[in-house]
C-alpha cells in the first residue's frame, strides 16, 4: 500500500484526548497557583509552576510531532539500543543524580531536572515488545517466559536502588502485555491468589485467615459429595466460627475447623479422592507459609511503613492528622466538591494549599473539588476511552512489534491511572506516582507523550510493512 | 480452544479487567463526592475554620502593699503570612530587601538577609503562610518587629502574625510560693493549688473567642473582623502577706532546716488583731535533698502537737475553776504511771513537789497529764474537759482561704468509735490522741495573745480591678471571747513564765519580752511488748510578740529534724527568735519613733529668712508652696521672717520715695527696679540677693552710683 500521509493517517481520536489530558492538567495547575495571584509580567508568569508546565506542555507537543517524522521502523531496530541507553540513564542516576525527598532519582541541568525513570518506562516497553515479537520467542517457553519478565525486572532493580518503590511498581503493568503475549493463566491466577493472601495477611490476624481458609477447603470437599445438604453444614460452621471469633475464642475454632478438616480430608482420602486433598493441603500449606510471612514481615517494618499500609487497609484506625492527613485532606476535597464542585479557582482547600503535593501525586482531588462529581467523571472516562482506544489500536495492528508495543502502553497507563486516582480516594495505598499527562512535572509528561506518539507513529504505519 | 479463540478471549478479560476498574473508580468518586458529600464538606469547613479561645490575662496576686507576688507577663509568638490578603505586589516587591535585612539583623542572624529573602519569597511561591519569626518575644521585642517594613504596614497588608499567651511570674521565687500556689490544666483534671486555686474564678478572667483560620496543617491565623469577642482580665487579690515579713519567716526556716537536715517544717506570722497572715513558710525536703516550698503543711497538715497544746489543758483546768497556778503539785520526779502506760517528763528537771506554773514552765507532762487525769479523768468527767477544748475551738476548721484544710480531731467524751481509754484525758492534755494544723493551734495562741478574741486566719484582704477595690474582705471574728479574762491573764502569765523561766529562758532577750510555749512530739510512737520505736521528733513553738501589747502571733514547727537536737526549745525557738528580732527591728509601729519628740529647730536654715520682696508676689508663692505664713503688714513690700518652726511672718519693709531705701535680701529685678526709678545708677556684682548695698539707707537721693552686691 502507498504511504500515506501522516495528517491522515494518525489516529485523530487518540490525538484528540490526548490533548484533552494535557489541558485538564494545565488547568488544575493553573488553579492551585492561583490562590497565591499571578505576576502580571509575563516573565514572571513563565516562572510559576504553571508558566513551567506551559513550557513543558509546548515542549512535548513538539517531540510529538517531530516523532511522526522519524522513520517507524528505527524503533523496532534499535529497540536494544534505546533499552541500553535508557538502563544507562539509571544507573548512572545513582553516583550522579541529584537526592529530593531521599530518593536519587533526579538529573539536574540548570534550572530543570530530569527523571531517567520515565523515559526507561518507554525505553523497556520498546524492548519487551521487540523480544516477544522476535521470532521463536514463544510465551509457552519456560526461557522466554523468563527473558521477557527479566527484560522489566531489571529496571525495576535499579530503580529501586534509588529507591523510589512507586516508579517501580509500574513496571507491572508489562503484566498486562504479557497476558496478551500468552503467558501461562495459572500463573496469574497464583500470583493473585497470592497477592490477596499476602494483603490480607498484612493487617489481619493470620490464624483467623487461616481459619476461614479451612472453611473453604471444606466447601470444595462438600461441592464434590452428592448430598448438597451439606452446604447447610459449612454454613453453620461458618456462622459458629464467626461468633467463637467475635467472642475472642478464636482458638478453639480454629482446633475445630482443623479437627473438622483432617476427619472429613482423610474419609475422603480414604474416598479415592486423594488428588483433591492432596492438592487442597497443598494451597492450604503454602497459604499458611504466605499469611505468616506477610504478617511476620510487616511486623518487621518501621511505624511509619506499617502507618502507610494501615492508612490504606484500614484507614479508621489512623490518626486523621497524623499518618492519614494526606488521605483525608484528599478526600475532604474531593467529597466537598460534591456533584458540579465550587468551581474553577473557587475551591478553599485547594487554594489554601491543604492538600499535599496536589500539583503532582494528588491532583485529582483538585479536580474533585473544584469541577466536582462532573470533573472527576470527565477524567476517569477520558483516561478510559484512552485505554480503549489504544486497545482496539493494538488489536488492529498487522505486525507483532506494534502490537505488543501498543499493549505496554496501555498496560503503563493503566496501573498509574489506577494508583494515582485509586490513591487519591483510598482505594489503594499511597504511592508517589504522577498521573499521566495532568500532573505536574516535565519528565513525566515527556517520556508518556514519548509513548503515546511513538504508539500513534506506529498504528500510522500499520500498512507499511 | 484454539489460539485464535485464546487470543480473543484474553482480549476480552483484559477489556473485562479495566473496564471492572473503571467501574470501580468510578463508584469510590460517586461514593466519596455525592453519598458522602455532606460529610466531607462539613468536616471540610470545621477544619478550616474555627473558633478559639483567647486568654485573658490573669490578675495578680499582690502584697499587703501592693507588691507582686505572682503575674502575668505576656508573651508574643510572631509569624508571617507571605500572602496576606491585603498585601499587593508592590507592598512585597518595595519591602523585602529591607524587612529581610532587619529579620537577618535583630530576629534571626541565621540567615543572611539574602537567606532571608531567599526564604520567604519560597514560602509565598510555595503557598507557605506561616513563617515562624520568634517565639516568646518580650513586649518589647514584639513592638520593635512589628515597626519592620512591611510589617508595619498592619493588619492584613503587614501580614504579620502576633499570637499572645501569658506566662505566669512569682518575682520573690520561693517566698510563699506554696501559700500562692498554682492551676496546672491538665486533660480533663487541673490541679489547684494555694490561692492561685482558690481565687481561680476571680483571677481567671473570661476567655474571649475569635475566629481563626487555617493555614497550614498546624498553623492558624485570626480573622480580624467584628465577631471577636475581648478577653476580660482577671481581678487582683490583694493578700494580707507582708513581704518583709515573709522573708524574714522564710530565710529563718530555710536556714534552720538545713541546720538540722529537717524533713518538713512551716512557720506562720499572724497579726494579732485582725488574724491576718503577714506570712507562710512551709519548707520541704527534696529528694535530692534541697529545699523547697512543696507542700502546705502550716495550713494542711494536722499532727499530734505535743506540749504546745498544754495552754489548753491547762486553761481548760482554769476555767473550769478547778486548780489555781500556786497549788501544789507532785511531779514524782518526772516519771508518773497511767494504768499500764508509763509517762516520762521529755526533759529532766528533778523537781518532785511544786506550783502548777511551775510545772507548765518546764513542760512537765507528768504534771498536766496528773492535773488532768485527776480533776477530769478520776472523777468521770471527761465529757467537761472537751466541751471546754470545743469552747476553744479547736476542733473546727479555721476557714482560711486555702483548699485542703483538715479538721482538728478532738476525741468525743468516752466515744468507743474514737477509742476512748483511761489514758485518753492524760494524753490528750500533753497534746497526743488530738491532731491539729499549725494554723489551727496558732489561732488559738492568737486568741490567747489578743485578750480572748479569736479571729479567722486570713491570706486575702481584698479584691482589686485596675488598682480599684471591688471587694473588701474585712477581719472576721470567729468568737468574741474563748474564755474568761481571768483565765487568759494567767494564760498569758503562764506563756511568759515560759520565756522567762522556763524552756525558753534561754531566748530571752532584753530588747523586748515575748511569750510562748514550746513543744516537742513523738511521731509515729509505737510500742510493741518491751520495745519502743519513735518515727521521729516534731519541734514546735507558739507565741506571741511583744508580751506587754501583742502585736505578732507566730508558730514554728519543724518535724522530723536529722541533726542538732529535736526539742521545740532547741529547734523551733530559735526559728521564732529569729523571725520575732527582725520583725521587730524592722516594725515602725513596734518602736517609739525616734522623731516623736519636737521637731528640732532646723527649719531656720532652709525656709527663707529676711527675705525681701513685693508682697502679693510672696504670698502668691508661699501660698502655692502651702507653706503657712501671717501677714501683718499691708505695706506694698515686705520681709519675710522664720521665727517658729514652720511658720513664716510677713513684715513690714518701707520704701522711701525720697530716700536710698534698704533693698538688702530683694531679688534683682525688685532692687534694680526701685533703684532706678529712683533715679540711681546702679551696678551689681554677684548673683543671688542683695546682700549689701554700698549707700546707706536713709541717703539722699541726687543721682548718685550705687553698687550692690548680691550673694
Amino acid at each position: 500500500m502507498a504511504r500515506r500521509d501522516i495528517g491522515k493517517s494518525i489516529d485523530w481520536m487518540t490525538f484528540s484526548i490526548y490533548l484533552g489530558l494535557i489541558a485538564v492538567g494545565w488547568m488544575m495547575i493553573f488553579t492551585v497557583g492561583y490562590g497565591k495571584g499571578y505576576p502580571t509580567s509575563f516573565s514572571g508568569f513563565m516562572g510559576t509552576t504553571v508558566g513551567k508546565q506551559t513550557i513543558w506542555i509546548v515542549v512535548s507537543l513538539v517531540i510529538f510531532q517531530l516523532i511522526q517524522f522519524i522513520e517507524w521502523k528505527v524503533w523496532r531496530t534499535f529497540a536494544s539500543l534505546i533499552y541500553l541507553i535508557s538502563m544507562l540513564g539509571l544507573i548512572l542516576v545513582i553516583p550522579f543524580g541529584a537526592t529530593i525527598k531521599g530518593a536519587t532519582s533526579w538529573y539536574q541541568f540548570g534550572g530543570f531536572s530530569i527523571q531517567p525513570s520515565e523515559f526507561a518506562k518507554f525505553g523497556t516497553c520498546i524492548a519487551v515488545a521487540g523480544y516477544l515479537s522476535t521470532y521463536g520467542v514463544t510465551m509457552r517457553d519456560l526461557k522466554s517466559q523468563i527473558a521477557s519478565i527479566g527484560i522489566f525486572a531489571v529496571p525495576m532493580g535499579l530503580i529501586l536502588l534509588q529507591p523510589d518503590a512507586g516508579s517501580a511498581l509500574v513496571f507491572f503493568g508489562f503484566f498486562i502485555l504479557l497476558f496478551r503475549a500468552g503467558f501461562p493463566v495459572n500463573f496469574f491466577i497464583v500470583s493473585l491468589i497470592g497477592a490477596t493472601l499476602l494483603t490480607l495477611g498484612l493487617v489481619n490476624p493470620p490464624e483467623q485467615i487461616m481459619l476461614w481458609l479451612f472453611i473453604l477447603a471444606l466447601l470444595i470437599l462438600v461441592l464434590n459429595l452428592k448430598n448438597k445438604l451439606w452446604l447447610l453444614g459449612i454454613l453453620a460452621l461458618a456462622g459458629g466460627s464467626y461468633y467463637f471469633i467475635k467472642q475472642g475464642l478464636t482458638n478453639i475454632a480454629i482446633m475445630t475447623n482443623l479437627s473438622i478438616f483432617i476427619l472429613f480430608g482423610g474419609y475422603q482420602w480414604y474416598q479415592k479422592q486423594q488428588r483433591t486433598v492432596s492438592l487442597l493441603l497443598f494451597g492450604l500449606i503454602a497459604s499458611g507459609i504466605l499469611v505468616f510471612a506477610s504478617n511476620f514481615a510487616f511486623n518487621q517494618l518501621d511505624g511509619h511503613q506499617q502507618e502507610r499500609i494501615k492508612v490504606w487497609l484500614k484507614p479508621e484506625e489512623c490518626d486523621p492528622q497524623g499518618a492519614a492527613y494526606n488521605l483525608v485532606q484528599s478526600k475532604m476535597a474531593i467529597g466537598s466538591g460534591g456533584w458540579t464542585g465550587k468551581g474553577f479557582t473557587k475551591g478553599n482547600l485547594t487554594q489554601g494549599n491543604f492538600v499535599p503535593e496536589q500539583v503532582t501525586d494528588f491532583i485529582f482531588s483538585t479536580a474533585g473539588e473544584e469541577q466536582g462529581f462532573v470533573g472527576s467523571f470527565a477524567i476517569i472516562a477520558l483516561f478510559w476511552l484512552l485505554l480503549m482506544r489504544i486497545i482496539f489500536i493494538a488489536e488492529r495492528q498487522r505486525n507483532e512489534f506494534s502490537k505488543y508495543y501498543a499493549y505496554g502502553v496501555a498496560g503503563i497507563l493503566f496501573i498509574h491511572v489506577l494508583i494515582n486516582i485509586g490513591m487519591t480516594m483510598g482505594l489503594m495505598p499511597i504511592i508517589g506516582i504522577p498521573l499521566p499527562f495532568i500532573s505536574k512535572g516535565g519528565s513525566s509528561l515527556l517520556g508518556f507523550t514519548l509513548l503515546l506518539s511513538v504508539l500513534l507513529k506506529l498504528d500510522s504505519q500499520r500498512y507499511s510493512s | 480452544m484454539n489460539i485464535k479463540n485464546e487470543v480473543l478471549v484474553r482480549v476480552y478479560i483484559v477489556l473485562f479487567f479495566m473496564c471492572l476498574i473503571a467501574m470501580l473508580i468510578f463508584g469510590r468518586a460517586i461514593q466519596i463526592s455525592v453519598f458522602e458529600g455532606e460529610k466531607w464538606r462539613s468536616q471540610g469547613n470545621e477544619e478550616h475554620r474555627r473558633y478559639r479561645n483567647v486568654e485573658a490575662e490573669r490578675g495578680n496576686i499582690l502584697t499587703e502593699n501592693g507588691d507582686l507576688l505572682a503575674t502575668s507577663l505576656p508573651f508574643f509568638d510572631l509569624a508571617f503570612d507571605p500572602l496576606s490578603t491585603g498585601m499587593t505586589n508592590d507592598d512585597w516587591k518595595f519591602n523585602i530587601d529591607s524587612l529581610s535585612y532587619c529579620l537577618a539583623a535583630f530576629v534571626n542572624p541565621d540567615y543572611t538577609p539574602g537567606g532571608w529573602k531567599f526564604k520567604l519569597e519560597q514560602a509565598r511561591l510555595d503557598s507557605n503562610r506561616y513563617i515562624q519569626l520568634k517565639r516568646n518575644a518580650t513586649l518589647a521585642e514584639k513592638e520593635f518587629i512589628a515597626s519592620f517594613p512591611l510589617f508595619k504596614l498592619g493588619g492584613y497588608r503587614g501580614g504579620l502574625i502576633v499570637r499572645q499567651h501569658y506566662e505566669r511570674e512569682t518575682p520573690f521565687g520561693m517566698l510563699a510560693d506554696r501559700t500562692i500556689g498554682y492551676v496546672r490544666p491538665l486533660e480533663g483534671d487541673t490541679t489547684y493549688i494555694g490561692l492561685e486555686g482558690h481565687f481561680n474564678d476571680v483571677l481567671a478572667g473570661e476567655a474571649g473567642r475569635e475566629l481563626m483560620y487555617r493555614v497550614g496543617s498546624k498553623h492558624w491565623m485570626p480573622v480580624h473582623n467584628l465577631t471577636k469577642i475581648e478577653p476580660k482580665p482577671g481581678r487582683d487579690i490583694v493578700t494580707t502577706i507582708d513581704i518583709n515579713i515573709q522573708d524574714i519567716a522564710e530565710n529563718a526556716l530555710l536556714e534552720a532546716m538545713q541546720k538540722h537536715q529537717a524533713k518538713r517544717g512551716s512557720a506562720i506570722v499572724m497579726d494579732v488583731e485582725t488574724g491576718a497572715i503577714r506570712a507562710i513558710a512551709n519548707i520541704g525536703q527534696r529528694r535530692n535533698g534541697k529545699y523547697w516550698e512543696i507542700y502546705n503543711d502550716a495550713i494542711g497538715t494536722a499532727t499530734e502537737p505535743g506540749s504546745t497544746y498544754k495552754l489548753a489543758a491547762i486553761m481548760a483546768l482554769l476555767e473550769d475553776g478547778l486548780i489555781e497556778l500556786e497549788d501544789s503539785i507532785d511531779l514524782e520526779g518526772g516519771v508518773s504511771q497511767f494504768y499500764e502506760e508509763e509517762l516520762v517528763d521529755a526533759v529532766a528537771h528533778g523537781l518532785d513537789t511544786t506550783t502548777v506554773w511551775r510545772a507548765f514552765e518546764v513542760s512537765s507532762n507528768v504534771g498536766i497529764a496528773k492535773l488532768v487525769h485527776e480533776n477530769y479523768g478520776l472523777t468521770g468527767q471527761g465529757d467537761k474537759f472537751i466541751k471546754k477544748l470545743k469552747q476553744f475551738h479547736l476542733n473546727f476548721k479555721t476557714g482560711i482561704e486555702i483548699d485542703g484544710e483538715p479538721k482538728p480531731y478532738v476525741k468525743e467524751a468516752y466515744s468507743e468509735e474514737d477509742d476512748w481509754s483511761g489514758t485518753t484525758l492524760p494524753w490528750m492534755s500533753i497534746g497526743y490522741e488530738v491532731t491539729v494544723t499549725p494554723l489551727q493551734l496558732l489561732t488559738f495562741y492568737n486568741a490567747v495573745a489578743n485578750d480572748g478574741k479569736m479571729m479567722k486566719p486570713q491570706l486575702v484582704k481584698e479584691v482589686q480591678q485596675y488598682g480599684e477595690t471591688v471587694e473588701k474582705f474585712p477581719a472576721v471574728q470567729i468568737k468574741g471571747r474563748i474564755a474568761s479574762k481571768n483565765t487568759i491573764a494567767k494564760a498569758k502569765r503562764l506563756l511568759e513564765g515560759v520565756v522567762e523561766n522556763g524552756t525558753a529562758r534561754k531566748y530571752k532577750s532584753d530588747r523586748y519580752r515575748f511569750a510562748g510555749k514550746t513543744g516537742t512530739a513523738q511521731k509515729d510512737y509505737k510500742k510493741l511488748g518491751d520495745i519502743v520505736s519513735v518515727g521521729g521528733y516534731q519541734a514546735s513553738f507558739a507565741g506571741y510578740f511583744p508580751a506587754e501589747k501583742p502585736k505578732y502571733s507566730c508558730i514554728v514547727v519543724i518535724s522530723e529534724p536529722q541533726v542538732g537536737g529535736y526539742y521545740g526549745g532547741s529547734v523551733a525557738l530559735p526559728i521564732f527568735k529569729k523571725i520575732a528580732d527582725k520583725t521587730f527591728a524592722t516594725d515602725v509601729d513596734l518602736f517609739k519613733a525616734l522623731n516623736g519628740a519636737q521637731k528640732p529647730i532646723l527649719a531656720r536654715n532652709q525656709l527663707p529668712d529676711y527675705d525681701v520682696g513685693h508682697r502679693q508676689d510672696v504670698q502668691t508663692v508661699l501660698s502655692y508652696l502651702k507653706i503657712p505664713f501671717e501677714t501683718r503688714t499691708s505695706n506694698e513690700w515686705s520681709v519675710i521672717r522664720a521665727t517658729e518652726a514652720d511658720s513664716l511672718k510677713l513684715l513690714k519693709r518701707t520704701i522711701s520715695e525720697e530716700k536710698v531705701p534698704n533693698v538688702v535680701g530683694m531679688g534683682i529685678r525688685d532692687a534694680l527696679y526701685i533703684l532706678e526709678n529712683l533715679g540711681l545708677n546702679v551696678e551689681i556684682q554677684g548673683y543671688g540677693r542683695v546682700k549689701q548695698q554700698s549707700i546707706r539707707p536713709g541717703t539722699r537721693v541726687h543721682g548718685q552710683t550705687i553698687r550692690i552686691r548680691m550673694g
